[in-house]
């Protein structure tokens, strides 16, 4: 095992050499690069990475460019998890038989997936679940942007109620998507994995430490990386970080790990706990929530967050 | 670079990020010490897409490298702990840096796109 790298302050940070490239073509303000160069940032070892279809893998491998300074591999929508579970049960197999090539020597490579929360919750599931149960040394990194935004901002099962989605309109019969989030950090917690996080990409301090916690932790990993979109969210391209900050402040996005499936605990209390109506008026795609036949899905959401940020609060006391 | 059609492309197309073999791997050398590949998105051009451009100010600069971390685009310079200025040919001009930048005034702001970055720092505002 090779050392991790030290980032003590930003400063530090920032003499980082980049393996992620600019001049790929995600929207101005999209969170999505924000969060893969913290999280390839955060080591100096060599990285394998894989990308489902979505967002991040069409933007950054349009022909003919790549923008990855790192060996990447994209196959379909569902597999970026096995793809990677696969190049890192080779890596196993040649280590053992001692046939690594020079350029592996002294050193820990990382097998890193990352998908959009459509590859994540919905499409590849089976897929991640089959990686996780077999116990790959790799991390899964969902960048959860709670819609299809892509192909133009379909709801996924990560939308959550309330959201106006193109295929879940608001409008004089509706209010948009009915059904609640997965909850899938527990999900994944609940394989037995021994290291579980969510993470947003405004507490850069607290996503690198998680990040390499998951790298130095033997077995799969997952990490649930909230994606502020723009497009989808209906926000201008510089507020990501305000409105990051508005989701993780409100609770909407706790910030907590799990480790060995039980051990819970939170990593971020916000001093000024914020409304969640703000969180949702920042945002157009809850625009028709403050007309006032819909404003009770407000207080219910309300509800909702403070009743989990109870829970997670006790399963921290408990300790299970 | 030559493009190839759709259909000359080989099963499993591999696209190069760089034109030789480097020693180290490439979180060890800075991009302008890198061999770059034509096949690699740092040879390609946005800075089209901006409309408004962020515009920096170095003597109001603290090198607090919130723009560095918050840029989705890889277009803040920072060397040496130091920030240096913009990549305008990979800048979309999203002005996520200007909205995180903390000083007072602001070290850095979005101005239009014609306008000369001399005369962008000449109308610099005042501290508030």
């Amino acid at each position: 095992m090779s050392e991790m790298k030290k980032i003590k302050n930003l400063k530090e940070f920032s003499t980082s050499a980049d393996r992620f490239e600019g001049a790929n073509l995600l929207c101005p303000g999209c969170a999505h690069s924000i969060i893969v160069r913290e999280i390839l940032n955060a080591t100096n070892d060599p990285m394998i990475l894989s990308a489902s279809t979505g967002c991040l893998e069409v933007c950054t491998a349009v022909y003919p460019y790549t923008s990855w300074d790192a060996s990447w591999i994209h196959i379909g929508f569902e597999n970026s998890s096995t793809a990677i579970a696969g190049a890192e049960a080779m890596y196993k197999a040649l280590k053992r038989k001692e046939r690594l090539p020079k350029s592996c020597e002294g050193k820990s490579p990382k097998f890193v997936a990352f998908g959009g929360d459509g590859a994540t919750f919905d499409i590849g599931f089976q897929w991640i679940s089959g990686c996780f149960e077999r116990g790959h040394d790799m991390m899964y990194v969902c960048l959860d942007n709670e819609v299809y935004a892509n192909t133009g901002g379909q709801r996924s099962s990560a939308t959550p109620i309330g959201a106006s989605t193109t295929t879940s309109p608001a409008g004089r019969v509706s209010y948009g998507e009915k059904m609640n989030k997965k909850d899938i950090v527990q999900i994944m917690a609940a394989h037995g994995s021994p290291y579980v996080a969510q993470v947003a990409p405004n507490k850069w301090k607290d996503m690198v430490k998680k990040i390499q916690k998951g790298f130095a932790t033997e077995g799969p990993v997952f990490i649930n990386a909230m994606s502020a979109c723009t497009t989808e969210w209906k926000f201008a391209p510089d507020d990501t970080i305000a409105v990051s900050d508005l989701a993780v402040d409100s609770l909407v996005f706790p910030l907590y790990e799990i480790e060995n499936g039980t051990k819970l605990t939170i990593t971020y209390r916000p001093k000024n706990k914020i409304p969640v109506r703000d969180y949702l008026g920042a945002q157009g795609r809850f625009k028709h929530l403050f007309k006032p036949e819909y404003e009770y899905l407000i207080d219910e959401w309300q509800k909702r967050v403070d009743d989990y940020w109870e829970y997670l609060q006790r399963r921290e006391e408990a300790g299970v | 670079m030559k493009y190839l059609g759709w259909d000359e492309l080989l099963p499993g197309a591999i696209l190069f990020s760089f034109d030789e073999e480097m020693e180290k791997d490439a979180s060890e050398v800075l991009p302008e010490n890198r061999p770059y590949a034509e096949t690699n998105s740092y040879k390609a051009y946005v800075g089209d897409w901006r409309v408004l451009k962020p515009v920096y100010n170095r003597d109001l600069c603290i090198d607090c490298q919130f723009c560095w971390i918050y840029c989705p685009d890889v277009s803040i310079i920072s060397r040496d702990k130091k920030m240096i200025g913009v990549d305008y040919d990979h800048c979309k001009g999203c002005g996520i840096c200007v909205e995180v930048c903390p000083t007072n005034p602001k070290s850095l702001l979005m101005f239009e796109e014609q306008v000369d970055n001399d005369k962008a720092l000449a109308e610099w505002p005042e501290k508030e």
